[in-house]
């Protein structure tokens, strides 16, 4: 057993849009570019950015929900995209997904019993009735009690629904839980709930996290690596603490200060950068170039910096900082 | 200036729901000075925006009722106002941001058409004309005019780029944070005395967000205006406002200026709110929750709503409302830990 359970190479996404008349003028958004990541065993990788940024196309081309347009997706070994339907099928037992909206993502025509029960059914062929003993432990494992089995899920509210959520995940006992977003629907002291239960659960069942987020202050309290998007490239990857101690990037230096900390005295001086994402990427250089606050070099504007080692597990995408070796 | 411009007093709205009577807001009180930037905190459900809504007296009633309270503004109480006039009263002293400004544009006009019909609304509200001087009114095309250079004016002043030319765009051409702009520029044609922000950078990303506060900031001491800035981020609250009312289910439990609020949080309910924002010191395992659910508003728990799931409940919590105990200088809070005028 390797220590990298997920790793991803060289992944790329473009998403056909069709204007004109007839549809036949082709643009070509290219939402995830040449994006490589790995993520160790038991550990979480945080994969943050703005809307837009591509962080949640990554969670379902790994799934293959969405099929990537080019690119390497290994799990433990394995190229996820050599496989065929059945075994697609069978791996998703080892990869499951925790979305934003826990209201969405329910069967509010399923009782919670049959929402965790159904993976099991799918994935083991264990009828609702075979299997009770286990769902009732699922439940009682994310802190639902035992009269909750015959209600619907309109019945809770959204932290107990995310963690209906988290329950009917952990039915197939996965190795990798892709988090998207999973509490940024939620209220504050819910959400601290939640981020406990999926750190305990993680520690009793030696899961790996991809944990979305845009929110940078759940990222520092969840993740032991961050890696930051902007406009589908990854411009800066480091260990949790370089990220927020020690960031080379302007982009994260400038998120990072953008945090409102709930702080009056607050001594950070925030970077508050122009513009906004949407205005697309320059067809040339640095996509942050338009919005960039820190000394912007000639090379900025015509060459696109690559992803260069600057420390020890430190990777960083700007022109500013050099390779070292 | 410490004259109040905005003062909720008791105020108790009720919605008739087919369960049964939903007590939403059960004894509001806020207190608004002229300049301040009031932050309004709390959890979903805790009743923060129906009490903006109340305010301009924007909930349909029925199902919505007030059963008690006054608002009053400038000294004078809102509710009492009969309904024909409450339009033009809004229009000359009132100003309100939402949370999506995707759905607050019309997707089929041009900015340009939005926001002089917003800024020939309001002047049609703030000028009545007697009949007999209609005559003398500058003409229906000079007034558009007019009304188009007051268009672009208010887009500058809310910081979009190339006015002149952006004003031909239809909405799905602005990003996020610049419909938020125009929305704001929006609240701003008939130059109000209050705003009020209802969760106005919630869908907005970071980088975004930081430029609106700014922006609203800014515009506070360039206009001298007073917001009401609803929100659940108290990061938010920390960065843009000088006070802080934080309710919970209905009642405004502690109202303090911002530092005494992060630095010596009175009520339980505010300090697990503080102390579950994760932050850099925050070791693993380390984040504290508030355990239990929010209360059920058709049957809500007597005496202190929080009771129920308050560490340091007392004996009489789950029998007697608390009463406002003084903490400091201006600061409130609503809690038997804190007697009432002590």
């Amino acid at each position: 057993m390797s220590d990298i359970l997920l790793e991803i190479r060289n992944l790329r996404k473009d998403f056909v849009q069709r204007g004109g008349l007839f549809g036949r003028q082709e643009h070509i958004v290219r939402a995830v570019d040449d994006v490589s990541l790995t993520v160790p065993r038991g550990k979480t990788l945080g994969l943050v950015g703005e809307s837009g940024s591509g962080k949640t196309t990554i969670g379902k081309c790994i799934l293959r929900l969405m099929e990537p347009t080019a690119g390497e997706i290994l799990y433990d070994g394995k190229d996820l995209r050599a496989l065929d339907a059945r075994q697609l099928r069978a791996s998703r037992a080892d990869m499951q997904m925790i979305y934003q909206s826990p209201s969405a993502s329910l069967n509010g025509r399923m009782t919670v019993g049959q929402i965790v029960g159904e993976p099991l059914w799918i994935h083991e062929g264990i009828s609702n009735n075979g299997a009770r003993d286990r769902e009732q432990d699922l439940m009682h494992v994310v802190g639902l009690k035992e009269e909750h089995y015959f209600r619907y899920p309109h019945e809770f509210s959204g932290g107990q629904q995310q963690r209906i959520g988290i329950a009917r995940a952990l039915a197939v006992r996965p190795g990798l839980l892709i988090l998207d977003e999973p509490t940024s629907a939620l209220d504050v002291s819910v959400q601290a709930q939640i981020l406990n239960l999926l750190q305990q659960l993680q520690d009793q069942f030696g899961l790996t996290y991809l944990f979305i987020s845009h929110d940078l202050s759940v990222v520092r309290y969840m993740c032991d690596e961050v890696a930051l998007l902007y406009l589908g490239k990854i411009v800066e990857r480091a260990p949790v603490r370089t990220t927020f101690e020690d960031s080379r990037h302007p982009y994260t230096q400038a998120l990072i200060s953008a945090i409102p900390e709930p702080e009056p005295d607050s001594q950070n001086e925030q970077i508050v950068l122009r513009g906004d994402p949407t205005s697309g990427r320059p067809a040339r250089g640095c996509p942050f170039a338009p919005r960039c606050h820190a000394e912007i070099l000639d090379r900025c504007e015509t060459d696109e910096p690559p992803l260069v080692t600057v420390d020890l597990a430190h990777q960083v995408a700007c022109h500013l900082h050099p390779e070292v070796r | 200036m410490s004259e109040a411009l905005l003062d909720i007093q008791d105020l108790h709205l009720e919605f008739d729901t087919f369960d049964g009577v939903a007590k939403v807001l059960a004894g509001v009180n806020l207190t608004l000075e002229r300049g301040d930037v009031l932050g309004l905190v709390g959890e979903t459900g805790c009743g923060k925006s129906m009490t903006a809504l109340a305010i301009p007296r924007l909930i349909s009633m029925p199902p919505g009722r007030i059963t008690n309270g006054q608002i009053l503004f400038n000294g004078e109480d809102l509710l009492q106002r009969p309904t024909g006039s409450m339009q033009q009263f809004r229009a000359r002293h009132l100003g309100m941001i939402f949370q999506d400004p995707t759905t607050n544009l019309n997707p089929l006009f041009t900015i340009r058409e939005q926001l002089v019909d917003a800024v020939l609304y309001q002047q049609a509200n703030v000028k009545s004309v007697p009949g007999r001087w209609r005559g003398f009114l500058p003409s229906a095309r000079q007034m558009r005019k007019e009304a188009q250079s007051r268009a672009i004016e208010l887009m500058g002043l809310v910081g979009i780029p190339d006015a002149e030319l952006r004003i031909n765009d239809y909405p799905h051409q602005f990003s996020g944070g610049m419909r938020q702009r125009v929305l704001i520029a929006m609240a701003l044609a008939g130059e109000p005395d209050l705003l009020i922000a209802d969760e106005p950078t919630t869908a907005l990303d970071v980088t975004i967000q930081a430029q609106i506060l700014r922006l609203i900031r800014s515009l506070v001491h360039q206009l001298g205006l007073t917001v009401l800035l609803i929100t659940h981020n108290l990061g938010v609250v920390a960065n843009t406002c000088d006070k802080v009312a934080v309710m919970y289910s209905g009642r405004v439990i502690e109202q303090a200026p911002v530092r005494d609020l992060f630095h010596q949080p009175a009520h339980p309910y505010t300090q697990g709110l503080i102390r579950a924002v994760p932050s850099g010191s925050t070791s693993r395992g380390g984040l504290q929750g508030i355990p239990g659910l929010i209360p059920n508003l058709i049957d809500p728990p007597q005496g202190c709503r929080f009771h129920p799931r308050c560490p340091q409940v007392l004996e009489h919590c789950a029998s007697q409302v608390p009463g406002p105990g003084a903490i400091g200088s201006d600061h409130l809070a609503f809690c038997h830990l804190y007697p009432e005028g002590a």
